[in-house]
């Protein structure tokens, strides 16, 4: 069942993997969303720090001092990352995903389940492309957004063709202790990414020009953001606990004649709805349009990160690349070549 | 002859005799909605206008008419004042010497304040004022009236029994009838406004304008009247027309582009600003 914060959290009940011992987390990857995870996971209690392993081949970031300050194992393999994980996060930026796949494919094995957090990237291809390593992946699609950090993010995930039931369940029991989450089907993903996804970045937009506004009426600015934190914290909570439409809860708001309703009328003469709703479609229509770029076009490596393709074709020399042509990224005939023996 | 022992705003024999001074078209609105609901006998309502040429509504209800206005207030106790604004403080001072204790004064004039009606009528008459709109006319109106402080709750509650005929009818503080012209006076045209432009979309995707014109009434009636019947917060109501990725989303987004919610309640509030604005003059 979806909802929040697990029923198991709590420092003595760690959550179970295979065979009941105490599963095991990776991330493939150690930026913004590996360090928010464990972030949140740790201090939910459902996951002591060293049963997580990060691994990046970039150890300057500064997520990675963070996750070893939490505790995490951190490492530079992959691979690694990969021996030590039941539940094995890509945490990756989607044009790596590939990369890391053919990397990493043929250490996957059945008792792995492979949570996809990539923005527009199908379970469909990561599928097809474990399908050269390992017969039966189990891949879980999940889109999360930065607030588990804070144990409350928003969270939604969909199974793939080899997850079981419990493997979903499982995903859900640890996302659940960082904030909201529920289960989807994958064709909603996208929206949820334009509204959940994107949305803290929305309310972080709002939440500076509202302290702008406090500033210039004469508040001290942090004092001015604290309680325009407050007051968006505060609404959200008030409509998560109601049974009524934010509208009525709006009205409830707005005396006649009042402050609140002459402030409404500006941000409706603004168009602040239609706003909102073009921001959500964009960012959806977005994310669509990268998961078409990924799948049927052509992406160069120009555009990623140098080092980071350097530091992958030393791990797996399988991998080859046409670096002054442009990389098909999902097309099948990888597969086959990058098949180690 | 003096009557001993008459209840207010009853004739002897117990039947409630309405007039109207000023004949025009709220005054045909509330006499018919009256009349065609039964509160009061059409031979029981007297109208009295300068010219015939508003007389011809009154008399095709049955209803009596004069153009002898202290006529109206020596036949009926409860009158309605239906004049323009700037004939009314005439019309006062004409029949002021006809107006008694028992009379029922009710001013449906446009920005005329209680305090100006009771400044011009004798002390002690008990005033109300009323603001109905033009939907009366076929009972489905919106009115809001004030008491004057001479009017009392027996007063108030004939008024409302009487109004009732014509749609709603609600007993209101003064300062809310300027309001109530701008949203509900004023308002009938917004919603004119709104079925045409409902319309002209039908008719740009290929529907022809009688049909569109009707459906898009219909569809305004019948979303009031959904509104009206289930009490849910219309913003409930619109969200449960809104499936997923379809239709009315999609329309939706165009409204709220547009910014159709500010435009509105710009439209209210240069209603309400004129009318207060009018009864200031």
């Amino acid at each position: 069942m979806s909802g929040r914060h697990s029923p198991f959290a709590g420092a003595a009940t760690w959550a179970a993997g295979p065979a009941g011992r105490a599963m095991s987390v990776g991330f493939i990857g150690a930026g913004q969303l590996a360090f928010a995870l464990a972030r949140g996971f740790t201090a939910a209690g459902i996951l002591a720090a060293h049963k997580i392993t990060a691994s990046s081949p970039d150890t300057d970031l500064p997520t990675v001092s963070g996750l070893r300050k939490i505790g995490v194992n951190f490492t530079i393999s992959n691979k690694e990352t990969v021996k030590n994980s039941d539940v094995l996060f890509l945490a990756v930026k989607p044009p790596i995903i590939p990369f890391i796949l053919d990397e990493i494919g043929s250490d996957i094995e059945n008792r792995h389940i492979v949570v996809s957090c990539a923005a527009g990237v199908t379970i469909s291809s990561i599928e097809k492309k474990l399908s050269a390593f390992c017969p039966t992946p189990k891949v879980i699609r999940c889109m999360t957004n930065t607030p588990v950090i804070v144990r409350e993010g928003a969270t939604v995930y969909a199974t793939g063709t080899h997850a079981e039931v419990e493997d979903g369940k499982l995903l859900e029991q640890l996302m659940a202790s960082v904030g909201f989450c529920t289960e989807v089907e994958e064709d909603l993903i996208d929206a949820v990414t334009g509204l959940s996804g994107s949305g803290p970045a929305y309310a972080f937009t709002a939440l500076d020009a509202l302290a702008d506004g406090g500033v210039k009426m004469g508040l001290p600015r942090r004092l001015a953001v604290r309680l325009g934190a407050q007051a968006l914290l505060g609404a959200a909570k008030m409509l998560l606990d109601s049974e009524q439409h934010p509208g009525q809860l709006k009205d409830n708001v707005c005396s006649p004649g009042g402050a609140t309703i002459y402030a409404l009328h500006f941000l409706e003469s603004g168009g602040f709805r239609s706003l909102l709703i073009n921001a959500v479609e964009a960012s959806c229509i977005r994310t669509r349009e990268l998961q078409h770029l990924a799948d049927q076009e052509k992406v160069s490596p120009a555009a990623i990160k140098k080092t980071l393709l350097d530091k992958v074709k030393l791990e797996s020399p399988s991998v080859s690349m046409a670096s002054a042509s442009k990389v098909s990224l999902f097309s099948s005939s990888w597969a086959p070549n990058s098949k180690k023996n | 002859g003096h009557v001993v022992g008459r209840r207010p705003g009853m004739e002897a024999g117990g039947e409630l005799r309405v007039g109207f001074v000023g004949a025009g078209r709220m005054a045909q609105g509330v006499a018919q909605g009256v009349v065609r609901a039964g509160k009061v006998k059409a031979a029981n309502v007297l109208a009295s206008a300068p010219s015939d040429r508003n007389l011809g509504a009154f008399q095709d209800l049955g209803c009596r008419t004069t153009h002898c206005n202290s006529e109206v207030l020596q036949r009926c106790s409860l009158v309605f004042l239906a004049t323009k604004p700037h004939l009314l403080p005439g019309v006062l001072q004409e029949i002021s010497p006809a107006v008694t204790r028992d009379h029922v004064i009710v001013s449906v004039v446009a920005g005329v304040t209680l305090q100006t009606l009771q400044q011009l009528l004798p002390v002690g008459t008990k005033v109300l004022r009323v603001m109905p709109n033009l939907p009366c006319v076929v009972q489905e109106g919106a009115v809001v009236f004030a008491r004057g402080s001479c009017a009392g709750e027996q007063e108030a509650a004939l008024l409302k029994s009487l109004l009732s005929a014509c749609g709603l009818c609600e007993e209101t503080p003064e300062s809310y009838i300027d309001i109530h012209t701008g949203l509900s006076g004023s308002g009938v045209a917004y919603v004119y406004l709104f079925a045409e432009a409902l319309a002209e979309g039908a008719v740009k995707m290929g529907m022809p304008s009688a049909l569109a014109n009707k459906i898009a009434a219909q569809t305004l009636l019948g979303a009031a009247k959904m509104i009206l019947e289930t009490g849910e917060h219309p913003a409930t109501l619109r969200s449960n027309v809104c499936t997923p990725g379809g239709t009315t989303i999609h329309a939706l987004h165009e409204l709220e582009k547009g910014a159709l919610r500010a435009t509105v309640m710009n439209a209210v509030e240069a209603a309400t600003t004129r009318a207060r604005e009018l009864g200031k003059r």
